[in-house]
């Protein structure tokens, strides 16, 4: 077990996570060159493209270490967003250590600090790498500084790397194997084993990723799932080293993969504990908790005949996303569809984009809505997360809605912006201290509705990147909640629809008139946008008419050409849905939810 | 439909002194060399006809055709003659820059037998003229005119309207100078800023400000107000003519119905497939060289596709859509093939519609383009 080092690795995005994975894999022979494309470990397109990870991959790695002992080095990857903390938490309980990288020219990012601590309450041993040294730009001694005045590290045990020319690689693997401690655990004790992924492979079933905590696991083990109370037959365990490898067994301290005849993610609970049917550990690993779908919105195919594909594509991602729930909905303008729950709004953006890119699917989303609570005249209770559903305005006694306390990092110089966002965001309470002589934290408690809208992005803006931002639910308080309707040429577009606190609800109102202003083609008829709470006007703007629109010239040499022009817009009129004699193109439904765009 | 040869042929001449920066036609400058190996071309292509067809209404369009020497432009005119035959009570007509017209070329294009001649003139006003990149002043057009009335050879100016920072009033004066001159046709366009044409780049790089919408349609209302009070009649969305002069070869375009052509970048419609020549001078040139078809593309049309085709561009002419002529040339009903969409732009406002004719409303023409992908 003291040849084992199982850990992960901390950054900003951008700062070169990915980058120094691909060398420490390449370094120590785990694939083959050719085989090597970057950012092995980003292995969704999605996920190179925005640079970022999503879903966690793990690789054992074989190296022989400076005292001539081979050792087994466990990269867990982690996802690098607030979504997905719960993953990042998962991930970093299977690990000892982590390596901490700091950009040489950048210094220390508040996502980086962010991680750090989530590190510190796992108890991981750290190690700081600075990054990009081979920029003219750097700076090792400030980067250094920073580690020690904003991470409270010590900046001379800070490893100086360039992850792209692939220099010092082999210290930072040194200083794996000589500062991260190795795992603990007692082999033939009862097995606890940490589920920190899963993912579903067409041949094998769900492939589970994980941590042996205490004893041993073997093909035929029959194993329990404590927090599901699921009960599994081992087919096969090994080591991930990008092909599955299989072994004899895992114990305590090693970091695989388990095949175990399970169909689908959502018949698991990631997070959870595996211990043997027959020997059952006393209690679960601490720390668990189930995803929870805290964003809902309706996905509708753009073309009604897609809706089949769309159910089809849903249930392929749900076999390898265990947070995604998803049931029947339909619209009175767009047939049938799906509402579906997020984890957060990056999380609906990512399964969006995938709906569209791996499946071809034309998509219109409704809002983001959180879950309210209703207590109604006659005294019944009901949960609504859909504006289709919302009562009738006079039968409801009550409302409440879900708050989290929102934990912001922010350099000093923003901390006023910060509370201004949080109060224009229905912030109850503020307070702030500070982590170090520069950087706060300031915490929020305010309505989780209020974050899915326009706040992630302004914060970023107003803090320059600096700011982060990660939430946990508290409670529900009362609240008093209205549904604003969208007319379209007076008729209304259900799927635009959204709930609001009443305050909100004429300055997002025009917001939405505005961006479907913007994005509605111009007609040969004067089209009126109108936001609505009941039969009360609260918002107004309009699609002016054509004007002029007139191809001039048309003879004989033009014809082929004009032909090939009109037939390319009838085919932009088809990416459009049709609302009475309005044309409403697919991207209006995209903008009406971003207000951090323009 | 059934398939009648067509009555009308177009070359292209693709020669200029310049390219001006607003113009996307095939067009090709700097290369006198190239001069004769394309009249053979063009000789070469008119002679796989395999016989002479002869035609109603014949038309040089270019580029220039008048950049020819006179010496070419018999070459040309007569090769063109002996393909394309003209019947008696035809219609002959060559574009002409004001630049490059004289006496001579005059003299050879009237001795041929040309009865019309398109004047590119654009404009009477300097400034826009430069802006243009046009090479000729107010003075060569009326010199041009003149040089028309001697010859007995009727003649018809090309304005272009709404050029940045152009004002209604300067418009309007164009417009009356034009009218001086006492054309027996006028064609009007508003500038338009094409992919690959200097005045897109210039665009993107804000270097030139379009005039707004509403000035424009004025520019467009204005020209249809005083044209029509002078005696032109609007025919086409974009021409005015005397009475008995309008363009009977462009007419051809609009009613669907086939024609001939030859020439880099040429399109003809012939037997119901519309083929487009290579637009490269050089690549058309080796083509009929290696006695390969210079064709780069090709469209047979079904009858549907054809019914569709004449609706969409018979709505450009004033007169719009006589539903039982309509029937009887494509075979198909109006109404099985466009009903309803009629009917909604009747409502909107943008088409009337008698029971025997449809025809595009004052708004309807102005915003014709945001109809048609919803007709075709």
């Amino acid at each position: 077990m003291e040849h084992i080092r199982n850990f992960c690795i901390i950054a900003h995005i951008d700062h070169g996570k990915s980058t120094l994975a691909d060398r420490l894999i390449q370094t120590c022979g785990g694939i083959a060159q050719r085989d090597l494309h970057e950012q092995m470990l980003d292995s969704m397109d999605i996920e190179r493209e925005r640079g970022i990870t999503i879903k966690s991959n793990t690789i054992t790695l074989n190296y022989c270490g400076p005292d001539g002992k081979d050792y087994l080095l466990n990269l867990i990857d982690t996802p690098g967003h607030v979504d997905f903390s719960h993953e990042v938490r998962r991930s970093l309980m299977a690990c000892e250590g982590a390596l901490i990288i700091v950009d040489a020219s950048q210094g220390v990012e508040a996502q980086t600090v962010a991680n750090l601590y989530m590190a510190l309450e796992h108890d991981l041993e750290l190690l700081p790498i600075i990054n990009k040294i081979d920029l003219p730009s750097a700076d090792i001694e400030r980067a250094q500084e920073a580690i020690d005045a904003e991470l409270g590290l010590d900046p001379f045990a800070a490893i100086p790397i360039s992850a792209k020319n692939g220099i010092n690689i082999e210290a930072v693997l040194q200083g794996i194997v000589e500062k991260l401690p190795p795992p603990q655990g007692d082999p033939s004790a009862p097995l606890k084993a940490l589920v920190f992924d899963a993912h579903f492979d067409k041949f094998r079933g769900v492939i589970l990723q994980c941590r042996v905590m205490e004893g041993t696991l073997k093909p035929r083990d029959m194993i329990h799932f404590m927090h599901a109370d699921r009960d599994f037959k081992v087919d096969e365990v090994g080591y991930n080293q990008f092909q599955l490898n299989p072994r004899k067994q895992l114990s305590a301290g090693e970091v695989g993969y388990i095949v175990a005849g399970v169909k689908s993610v959502q018949d698991i609970e990631i997070g959870d504990t595996i211990t043997l049917l027959d020997r059952p550990a006393d209690e679960p690993i601490p720390g668990y908790q189930p995803a929870r779908q805290v964003v809902f919105s309706s996905i509708y195919p753009m073309d009604t005949g897609e809706y089949e594909e769309l159910t089809k594509a849903l249930e392929k991602l749900a076999i390898n996303d265990a947070a995604l729930t998803f049931e029947k909905d339909s619209s009175a303008a767009l047939g049938f569809g799906f509402r579906c729950g997020f984890l957060g709004l990056l999380h609906l953006d990512v399964i969006q984009e995938r709906l569209q890119r791996e499946f071809d699917i034309g998509l219109v989303i409704s809002a983001p809505s959180v879950k309210y609570k209703l207590t109604l005249r006659d005294g019944s209770e009901i949960d609504v997360d859909n504006p289709s559903y919302w009562p009738d305005p006079m039968s409801i006694e009550s409302a409440s809605e879900p708050y989290i306390k929102a934990s912001i990092l922010t350099p000093e110089e923003y901390v006023g912006g910060v509370m201004e966002l949080c109060r224009e965001h229905r912030s109850e309470s503020q307070t702030m201290d500070y982590l170090s002589a520069k950087r706060l934290e300031v915490t929020s408690i305010m309505p989780l509705g209020e974050v899915l809208f326009d706040f992630y992005g302004k914060l970023k803006m107003l803090t320059r990147g600096y700011g982060s931002f990660d939430y946990e639910p508290i409670e529900y308080r009362t609240t008093d909640i209205v549904k604003v309707d969208i007319l379209v040429n007076k008729e209304p577009v259900d799927t635009l629809s959204y709930l609001v606190h009443r305050d909100k609800a004429r300055s997002r109102a025009l917001h939405y008139c505005e961006q479907l202003a913007k994005e509605i083609p111009r007609h040969q008829f004067k089209i009126p946008i109108q936001g609505a709470i009941g039969g009360e006007i609260i918002a107004r703007t309009t699609v002016a008419p054509y004007r002029k629109d007139v191809t001039e010239k048309l003879y004989g040499g033009d014809v082929t050409r004009k032909k090939k022009l009109l037939e390319k817009q009838k085919k932009g009129k088809a990416k459009m849905k049709q609302f009475g004699s309005v044309n409403i193109p697919q991207k209006a439904f995209v903008s009406v939810l971003r207000a951090d765009d323009d | 439909m059934n398939h009648v040869s067509p009555r009308a042929t177009y070359l292209h001449i693709p020669f200029c002194v310049h390219r001006c920066g607003y113009c996307n036609f095939t067009v090709i400058t700097g290369r006198d060399d190239l001069v004769e190996p394309l009249l053979a071309a063009i000789a070469t292509e008119l002679s796989w006809l395999d016989s002479p067809c002869p035609v109603e209404t014949l038309y040089f369009g270019g580029g220039t055709p008048t950049y020819l020497s006179p010496t070419h432009l018999s070459t040309l005119c007569e090769m063109a003659l002996k393909w394309h035959p003209l019947v008696s009570g035809y219609e002959w007509t060559v574009e002409a820059n004001p630049g490059d017209l004289d006496l001579e070329k005059i003299d050879v294009l009237a001795a041929q037998g040309v009865n019309r001649l398109s004047l590119g003139s654009q404009s009477f006003r300097k400034e826009k003229l430069t802006l243009l990149e046009r090479d000729h002043s107010a003075d060569d057009i009326r010199k041009c005119v003149e040089l028309c009335r001697q010859a007995g050879i009727t003649f018809s100016l090309d304005l272009i309207f709404g050029t940045p920072g152009e004002t209604l009033a300067q418009w309007q004066t164009d417009l009356e100078q034009a009218i001086q001159l006492e054309p027996n046709h006028i064609s009007t366009y508003g500038l338009t800023f094409e992919r690959g044409t200097q005045f897109w780049n210039r665009l993107q790089h804000k270097e030139l400000i379009p005039v707004a919408e509403e000035l424009e349609r004025d520019m467009y209302l204005l020209a249809i107000d005083m044209l029509t009070r002078a005696g032109f009649g609007h025919y086409e969305i974009s021409n005015f003519a005397r009475p008995g002069h309008r363009s009977r070869h462009n007419e051809t375009y609009w009613s669907g119905r086939g024609y001939f052509a030859a020439g880099p970048g040429a399109a003809r419609y012939v037997d119901g497939v519309r083929q487009t020549n290579h637009r490269s001078t050089t690549t058309y040139l080796r083509r009929i060289q290696q006695g390969r078809s210079p064709v780069a593309e090709e469209e047979r049309l079904d009858d549907v596709a054809k019914a569709r085709e004449a609706l969409v561009f018979g709505l450009r002419r004033i007169a719009g859509i006589e539903r039982t002529s309509f029937e009887a040339q494509t075979g198909i009903t109006l109404e099985t093939l466009a009903g309803d969409t009629v009917r909604r732009f009747v409502d909107l406002g943008m088409l009337t519609d008698d029971g025997q004719r449809i025809r595009l409303t004052r708004e309807g023409l102005l915003v014709s383009d945001a109809l048609w992908p919803e007709l075709l």
